[in-house]
């Protein structure tokens, strides 16, 4: 304990922090104006009339045309003022809120890199990372620090490692490494790429990238942390993100881990990097000496105790899904915030029957005349939103005077290629569940047999049929 | 070289049998197959631009030429009935709305690229007309065809009302006594004319010497699977087309599923001329042949169930082949006017609308999952 400790508090440069900030900070602005070009604010945040919201946090709500836009370029300054490094800390908090706020308003749009963008945000908000390099510092002089403790370069390490790990840890499924699935239904769609294109279609190519990704993720993080295999290990990591960006529609999720890993080499390397941007600027060299910055010790232990705890859940979030029974792929819970990317091809339909007790009456709902497509696709296939929407429509027919209907779910899902099956119980009253985190029991078991399904299925679709 | 069509066997079986609508049914292929020779390969070599190659080829450009060839007609045939009203006149103006009608529902699935910019499905056939705006806009004169305003007081439903009306008599009194005649065989034209010129420029833009949008469907950089590619917008246009403007527009709307219960019988395609359910048979013939790769020629190439057969998805192909034949069947079972059949009896539609249902299941979900392409008309990240 006390040698991590003087581990941890031991003086290093601070030149890798300054550099993953300025990169940080860089790659964020970067993808706010891509956002922003490719008209997302408005198709994801300002067009759709219901938004899906996480448990407890439905009070985040979208701010309309002009708050989003508004909201938007608050966020893009702020990163580009983390970049800079000037107002540092403000800038880091206003980042982070506003990002995390946006990535909050629908849960339709969850992505790990969202999450990971939040957190590594939320990360750089504790650490010194503009006491060199930044405008503050030329502002302030004053502010200039050589050194920081280590931990304010190595809990990015810390957290960078994490990811990898748990990417890894998911991946080996029986899916993922016997059926070299989802991989084996997506590469095929390459097959028109110059060169590579035959070899995507043969199920071995499929078999290479699950296994490789796989062994990549479970140990890149400590072959980057080894002095010796450092350099090829960060050719690996441009290789491999290179690799996934031309493959898959993922955005600038490659080019954010490209940038965020170059934070595991050495002092010296990242000094060299300084000294190449500043011989651009002509400014003078003030990293490599300079005082040791240390919080005060009050502010020492209180930032030990939220690191501890916040490495604690980052631990445990990921793990959380083993407290549930179903198969985590079919029911996802406790699939988000886990690291689980690129694991599953998933698809679904979900039609809502709704019965009105008063009349009699039954009928179905048109969910593109409340949702978007994108929202109705994630809607289908994860159950707490079809429980959202049930609740969502429940809602609705009443402003439209219908008081305590009933709204069942026929629903079918497909698995990494595997045939549809029925996902929700469609006898549950949907407005009757209480949303929480409790386990879902009206979702249906994933081994059903095919047969046994069919018959199901017929049942419930000729009873979807009966009027009055 | 042999030139002829390497067609497989099992997939010449599956042609469509028994539905011949105004499709030159050519018989390619099986016929002149010697007994000796091999039989190719199932799944030898399929190749997406193949696919795209037919189906832009012998399926979308020949269903806008037949689309431009019957509104033509409409048009002219629109003039002579205001040049010279008669009963026969009316009877030729009305036969070509109804050829142009069903050729519609050849193309009105390929709702991207030169169609969806300038938006053909809403400006041509936004249904149920509204009557009211229809006679107003005949009684002024004023009126943009086109305009979101008037896109339900345009297009083939207001020909559908206008030149049918409620009753024979009544409806050539309006056109020849009635102090707006004028107007209102000069508001007939403005529509035949105004389709007319949304059809052609869509058939322009997919020409060669036009747009050269076949060039974009078929270029290389559109060969993937990604939202912007023409595999993924020709599924996407498929799949909400089908959804939204066959289940639910032809079939579900007015059998009342989406109206709490309450069946909406002039809710119909064509209320007036009473063929709806011939539009519903025809689109679903459209789709068919798309998901089969059987072209205008009678040629059964490659389409979405070979493209399933070549990822070994075989079992899912067939299920799809089944559940269109069972709608196919279920359709056949129904008659025309459809408002009618619902009143009396709706059960058999509604029958429909869940075998329609079963199909959204398998193509939607199972289809797009296994062929890789997304359901979402955004383009956005994905991890």
């Amino acid at each position: 304990m006390h040698r991590l400790r003087s581990y941890l508090t031991a003086p290093t440069s601070i030149a890798p922090l300054a550099v993953f900030r300025v990169l940080f900070g860089a790659l964020m602005v970067a993808s706010i104006i891509r956002f922003a070009a490719h008209g997302w604010i408005t198709s994801l945040y300002v067009e759709p009339t219901f938004h899906f919201t996480y448990l407890g946090f439905g009070w985040v709500q979208p701010l309309g045309h002009v708050g989003m836009h508004a909201l938007f370029a608050v966020m893009g300054l702020a990163a580009l003022a983390v970049m800079l490094g000037l107002c540092y800390r403000v800038a880091a908090v206003v980042f982070f809120l506003t990002f995390t706020y946006v990535e909050l308003i629908d849960v339709t749009n969850y992505l790990n890199h969202y999450y990971f963008v939040s957190i590594v945000s939320f990360l750089l908000i504790w650490v010194p990372a503009h006491r060199a390099f930044s405008l503050d510092v030329l502002r302030k002089p004053g502010l200039h620090a050589g050194r920081v403790p280590t931990w304010a370069v190595d809990i990015f390490k810390l957290q960078l490692g994490l990811v990898y790990v748990f990417a890894g840890l998911a991946k080996l499924h029986p899916d993922w490494l016997l059926e070299a699935m989802p991989l084996r239904l997506w590469l095929p769609a390459q097959e028109h790429l110059p060169l590579v294109g035959p070899l995507m279609t043969e199920p071995v190519t499929a078999y290479l990238f699950s296994w490789g990704g796989a062994l990549y993720d479970l140990t890149i993080p400590f072959f980057l942390l080894w002095r010796r295999t450092r350099v090829l290990a960060y050719l690996a990591v441009i290789a491999f993100h290179v690799c996934t960006a031309l493959l898959f529609p993922i955005g600038m999720f490659p080019y954010i881990m490209i940038g965020c890993t170059l934070i595991f080499f050495s002092p010296a390397f990242h000094q060299r990097l300084l000294d190449a941007m500043r011989s651009l600027g002509r400014r003078p060299t003030l990293v490599r000496d300079g005082r040791m910055w240390r919080p005060s010790r009050r502010a020492g232990s209180l930032l030990a105790g939220l690191l501890a705890v916040h490495f604690a859940l980052q631990l445990l979030l990921p793990l959380r899904f083993a407290l549930y029974p179903g198969p985590l792929f079919w029911t996802e819970e406790g699939y988000r915030f886990s690291w689980r990317v690129m694991l599953m091809e998933k698809a679904g339909y979900a039609a809502f029957r709704v019965q009105d007790p008063a009349s009699g009456r039954t009928w179905e709902v048109a969910n593109y005349e409340h949702l978007t497509p994108m929202q109705e696709k994630m809607m289908a296939q994860q159950p707490d939103l079809i429980l959202q929407f049930a609740h969502y429509l429940e809602d609705y027919y009443r402003t439209q005077g219908l008081d305590d209907v009933v709204i069942t779910a026929e629903s079918y899902v497909t698995l990494n290629g595997r045939r549809s099956r029925p996902y929700i119980d469609p006898t549950v009253d949907l407005t009757e569940v209480r949303p929480s985190l409790a386990p879902k029991t009206w979702i249906l078991p994933f081994e059903a047999e095919p047969s046994a399904q069919t018959d199901t299925k017929d049942e419930t679709t000729s009873a979807l049929v009966s009027l009055p | 070289m042999d030139a002829r069509p390497v067609l497989s066997r099992t997939r010449q079986r599956r042609v469509l049998a028994g539905t011949t609508f105004m499709l030159t049914s050519c018989d390619s292929g099986g016929a002149n197959d010697t007994p000796d020779e091999p039989p190719p390969p199932e799944e030898e070599g399929f190749q997406r631009p193949d696919l795209l190659a037919n189906v832009g080829g012998n399926l979308i450009v020949p269903a806008y030429g037949l689309l431009q060839t019957t509104v033509d007609g409409l048009a002219s045939t629109v003039d002579a009935f205001a040049a010279d009203p008669s009963e026969e006149s009316l009877r030729a103006a009305r036969e070509a709305l109804k050829a142009s009608r069903l050729a519609w529902q050849f193309t009105n699935l390929f709702q991207f690229g030169p169609a969806e910019s300038v938006v053909l499905r809403s400006a041509l056939n936004t249904y149920p007309t509204n009557v009211d705006r229809v006679e107003a806009n005949v009684a002024t004169g004023t009126y943009t065809l086109g305009s979101i305003a008037d896109r339900p007081a345009g297009g083939f439903p207001a020909l559908d009302y206008l030149l049918h009306g409620t009753d024979e008599e009544e409806t050539m009194m309006l056109f020849t006594a009635d102090a707006n005649a004028a107007a209102r065989l000069a508001y007939v034209q403005d529509n035949a004319a105004f389709i007319k010129s949304n059809v052609d420029a869509v058939v322009t833009q997919w020409q060669a010497e036009g747009g050269n949008y076949t060039g974009t469907f078929l270029s290389e950089d559109n060969a993937g699977i990604d939202v912007g590619s023409s595999l993924g917008m020709l599924i996407n246009a498929m799949v909400l087309h089908y959804e939204r403007f066959l289940r639910d527009g032809k079939i579900g709307i007015p059998a009342g599923v989406r109206s709490a219960g309450i069946p909406r019988p002039g809710t119909v395609e064509v209320p007036y001329g009473g063929y709806s359910l011939e539009l519903a048979q025809a689109n679903m013939e459209a789709l068919e042949r798309l998901y089969l790769g059987v072209g205008f020629n009678g040629v059964d190439g490659l389409g979405l169930d070979d493209n399933l057969r070549a990822l070994d998805a075989d079992e899912l192909a067939d299920d799809i082949v089944a559940t269109l034949a069972d709608i196919r069947g279920q359709l056949d079972a129904l008659s025309d006017p459809l408002e009618e059949q619902i009143e009396q009896n709706n059960d058999a539609v509604l029958e429909v609308f869940t075998t329609m249902q079963e199909l959204v299941v398998l193509i939607k979900t199972d289809m797009t999952s296994i062929l890789g392409v997304s359901i979402t008309f955004q383009d956005t990240d994905g991890d």
